[in-house]
């Protein structure tokens, strides 16, 4: 077994040093031009395309697609979906199909290798900045002019600040993300509203409120913790301090980035230590001194916190609308019937009523030998059709009227009787994801609330509604960082990051007392934070320079 | 020392009635011997046992966490769903054809390679010594492998298993390590009365080596039913896919790699059933589990006793 790991590592090591020489070695490629002549490439693709129009290419049209098979809906070939796409657009898809357990190793390997399918979907920012030197990948900004939906949802949404974290040194962007017309926060806690009701309490709405809550359930049950977390993995406790941290108008958890920007001083700063930081780990680190929040929460497995909620040793917990509706509930049915579980409202701190989710998510790399085919153009009209029109979109996520969706006589869709999917429909024998391949996690991105919340239940859409009255974050303004300087951060960061991730956990968890806050400043420093702030500081100034706005 | 002591106190045990009895020193060796091995016994069995009472268990057993060693609610529910899947069944009959064809070709160039390099007087032997060291040291790289395995037009067939991995580098020094321990009397011998160096191989030397081959067949066949990294690399199609990616894609998978920042695409949150995982391990783990006592047999008693005389 050992051997086997050594020779995995070396392997992995081996590759990466592969990867970095392959990368040096091409990244003296041409640059496209703007306004190009794309004549030679249009062959299928439709003369007059635009926002609202069927897309169908005027040739039958394959397109190698990476594939992620979802362990849940493993992929099949004959999904309606496939079927249907093609009947109406002229385009097969050409799948490479990769386990979605492994998904990023292949994707790696097969962009390296020089082998990678024409379109790339589900890669989450800022994974592709891995590629962009290697030259394999198209810079997608160059062609979004193909793109007439994607520029309308872009310029409808006013998405462009949000575009532009996503630029590269050379003020391109690589990926083309999922589009939200609305923040989606899905995550917060959930409470066992029973107890709430036996001990004639509201539902927490400040961060304030949920300590009082905590310690009023902890007075009812000493022996209980009334918190104990999951989603400790692969970042300690990653949604509950990134929630603490965006109500104190800070970084941390899932949602850590090292530098966070100063509105105040124009300025980024080092992120673990912000002062806004420090109150995040002070009202943590309260709620485990005084036993409302389980130490282990940090470190348990996801099952383990379930455990304890189903057993009745606690009664919060993190969640978002799947876990509360697939876990919490059918466990807690089936040890205290008389439990009741629901999604508490995002709590709010400091910070007030903000909405912190992105509106992008995880998109679409285009590999660059795309370009150099006959059907570019047709492809690019493919692909701003499915995933950026509402056509697309309603087609991708609800399927095919009369087989997995009924319209009625107001409009509204609604699954057929038969079709299952997230449990919407229990009686249903045929499964909206498995048997037909609609809703799949490859396709689906993004949209109009109506149809990002398509599926979701009442209480769901009641919960949304509120975080959508809030205002969203304000995004941080781009640094858009060049090859060397990428690197020298890579060097930096991950240190920085080990480093402010355990201490925050001891001054948690009471291990370190707050009183050497100052001793930890000092020694963030020996972390280069200086160096590395400068170099953030300096090129999100290039950036405005070079876009004044 | 104890062991010495041991294995004189066997000889002599097998040998004459005069000391019936085994020495203190053999029987409290004994004892701490079997105290051990039984400690090993339960760790390696508990975890097993216990996958197996999960995949009997109901999945609300499975959620408290109250199933060890005897299945709660004992159900069959979930063998009846996995065994349901078409591609279950495919994958899993791709995986005995890969363990079967790959181990054969691995055997067969193991052996070869092994006996050649285990001749003393053959010219050139340094090199090819040398050129199989090489390997256990350095490595092509990721990308490299699979340009390479690509580029010969292997991706998407069997071939990309079995010949990469067709010469364990380990497999093959014990090999010749045990060919260079075989009594050169016996080829000689061999050689006088007449018969060629195939001949010698295969009628002399092979016959006299079930142990090792035994041995090898069983590590190659292991360590083929269970990889699934090549398959990952090479096959684009599922259809291709040996059952250890089936399970892994089960079980790593349903974690999630996506949990970045807590955006998760919205499709992705089905979760899979405990249970199913837990039976989709048994059945996996159970074949390849099988084939040792069959195997085992090879290794009670050494060949090599009394094969040279004087």
């Amino acid at each position: 077994m050992l051997r086997r790991y050594r020779r995995r590592a070396a392997m992995v090591a081996a590759s990466v040093l592969s990867l970095t020489l392959a990368l040096t070695a091409c990244s003296s490629g041409e640059e496209p031009q703007k306004g190009e002549d794309l004549s030679a490439f249009r062959v299928g693709a439709m003369e007059k395309y635009g926002v609202g129009d069927q897309f169908k290419a005027t040739e039958s049209l394959k397109f190698s697609t990476m594939m992620l098979s979802n362990a849940a809906y493993p992929f099949k070939d004959d999904w309606l979906f496939l079927k249907e796409l093609t009947k109406r657009t002229n385009i097969t898809i050409d799948p490479v199909v990769i386990p979605g357990s492994d998904y990023n190793q292949k994707r790696g390997v097969l962009i390296g290798a020089g082998d990678a399918p024409f379109i790339i979907p589900k890669t989450y920012h800022p994974d592709e900045n891995a590629f962009i030197a290697s030259g394999a990948i198209l810079p997608v900004s160059d062609y979004i002019d193909l793109m007439p939906n994607f520029k309308d949802k872009v310029a409808r949404n006013k998405l462009e600040p949000e575009l532009n974290q996503f630029r590269a040194a050379d003020g391109k962007f690589y990926l083309l993300p999922g589009l939200h017309e609305k923040p989606w926060q899905d995550y917060t806690l959930a409470m066992r509203t029973d107890i709430l009701q036996q001990l004639n309490l509201q539902m927490p709405k400040t961060w304030d409120e949920v300590y009082t809550t905590l310690k009023a359930m902890k007075t009812a049950y000493p022996d209980s913790y009334p918190l104990s977390d999951r989603f400790s993995k692969p970042t300690p406790g990653g949604n509950l301090i990134n929630l603490v941290s965006i109500a104190y108008g800070t970084r941390g958890g899932w949602g850590y980035q090292p530098m966070t920007y100063d509105a105040s001083t124009k300025k980024f700063v080092v992120t673990g230590a912000m002062p806004q930081y420090k109150q995040m780990l002070e009202f943590l680190a309260k709620l485990v001194k005084e036993g409302l929040l389980d130490p282990e929460s940090f470190t348990q497995a996801d099952d383990a916190a379930r455990q304890k909620l189903a057993n009745g040793k606690s009664f919060a917990i993190s969640t978002n609308a799947q876990t509360l509706v697939n876990e919490y509930r059918p466990d807690l049915a089936k040890t205290i019937p008389a439990a009741k579980m629901s999604k508490i409202l995002l709590p709010i701190g400091p910070t007030g009523e903000v909405n912190p989710a992105s509106r992008l998510e995880s998109g679409i790399m285009i590999s660059k030998k795309a370009r150099d085919s006959k059907n570019f153009v047709a492809m690019m009209q493919f692909i701003d059709w499915l995933w950026y029109s509402d056509a697309g979109q309603e087609f991708a996520k609800w399927g095919v009227e009369g087989v997995t969706y009924q319209k009625d006589s107001s409009g509204k869709f609604k699954l057929t009787p038969d079709v299952n999917v997230v449990g919407l429909n229990p009686a249903g024998t045929k499964h909206m994801q498995k048997d037909f391949g609609f809703y799949n996690g490859v396709f689906v991105y993004g949209g109009k609330p109506e149809i990002v919340q398509a599926f979701f239940s009442a209480e769901e859409q009641e919960f949304q509604k509120v975080m959508n009255a809030r205002k969203p974050v304000a995004v941080d303004p781009p640094y858009p960082l060049t090859d060397e300087e990428r690197e020298q951060v890579t060097l930096w960061e991950t240190p920085l990051k080990d480093f402010v991730f355990a201490q925050s956990l001891r001054f948690i968890l009471g291990q370190r007392p707050m009183t050497e806050w100052d001793a930890y400043l000092t020694e963030l420093k020996g972390k280069n934070t200086q160096q590395f702030v400068d170099l953030v500081n300096k090129a999100a100034d290039r950036y405005k320079t070079a876009h004044p706005s | 020392m104890i062991v010495a002591e041991a294995r004189e106190s066997v000889v002599q045990h097998r040998t004459g009635p005069r000391r019936a009895r085994p020495t203190r020193g053999y029987r409290v060796f004994q004892v701490v011997n079997a105290v051990i091995l039984t400690g090993v016994v339960v760790a390696t069995l508990y975890p097993f046992v216990n996958i197996v009472a999960r995949s009997f268990s109901e999945e609300h057993y499975l959620i408290m966490g109250e199933v060890n060693l005897v299945p709660r609610g004992f159900s069959t529910a979930a063998y009846k769903y996995v065994t349901a899947d078409p591609m279950f069944w495919t994958n899993y009959r791709n995986t005995v054809v890969y363990t079967v064809v790959s181990t054969f070709i691995a055997i067969v160039l193991t052996t070869t390679y092994a006996y050649v390099l285990s001749k003393k007087h053959l010219r050139g032997r340094g090199v090819l010594i040398g050129v199989a060291m090489l390997t256990l040291f350095f490595n092509g790289g990721l990308i490299p492998n699979y340009v390479l395995v690509s580029n010969l037009g292997l991706t998407n067939s069997i071939w990309a298993i079995a010949l990469p991995n067709a010469i364990s580098v380990f497999n093959l020094l014990v090999m010749k390590a045990f060919f260079e321990s075989l009594p050169v009397e016996l080829e000689e011998a061999a050689a006088v009365d007449g018969l060629s160096t195939y001949g010698i191989l295969w009628r002399i030397v092979l016959p006299l080596s079930k142990a090792v081959v035994a041995t090898m067949v069983l590590f190659y066949a292991v360590s083929f039913w269970n990889s699934w990294f090549s398959a990952f690399l090479y096959m684009d199609q599922q259809d291709l896919w040996p059952v250890t990616m089936y399970l892994r894609n089960l079980i790593a998978g349903a974690t999630g790699t996506d949990m970045t920042a807590g955006t998760i695409a919205e499709g992705d949150q089905l979760q899979v059933a405990a249970t199913i995982q837990s039976v989709t391990i048994v059945l996996t783990v159970l074949p390849i589990l099988l084939v040792y006592p069959f195997i085992q047999r090879y290794f009670v008693s050494g060949v090599m006793i009394g094969a040279v005389k004087g």
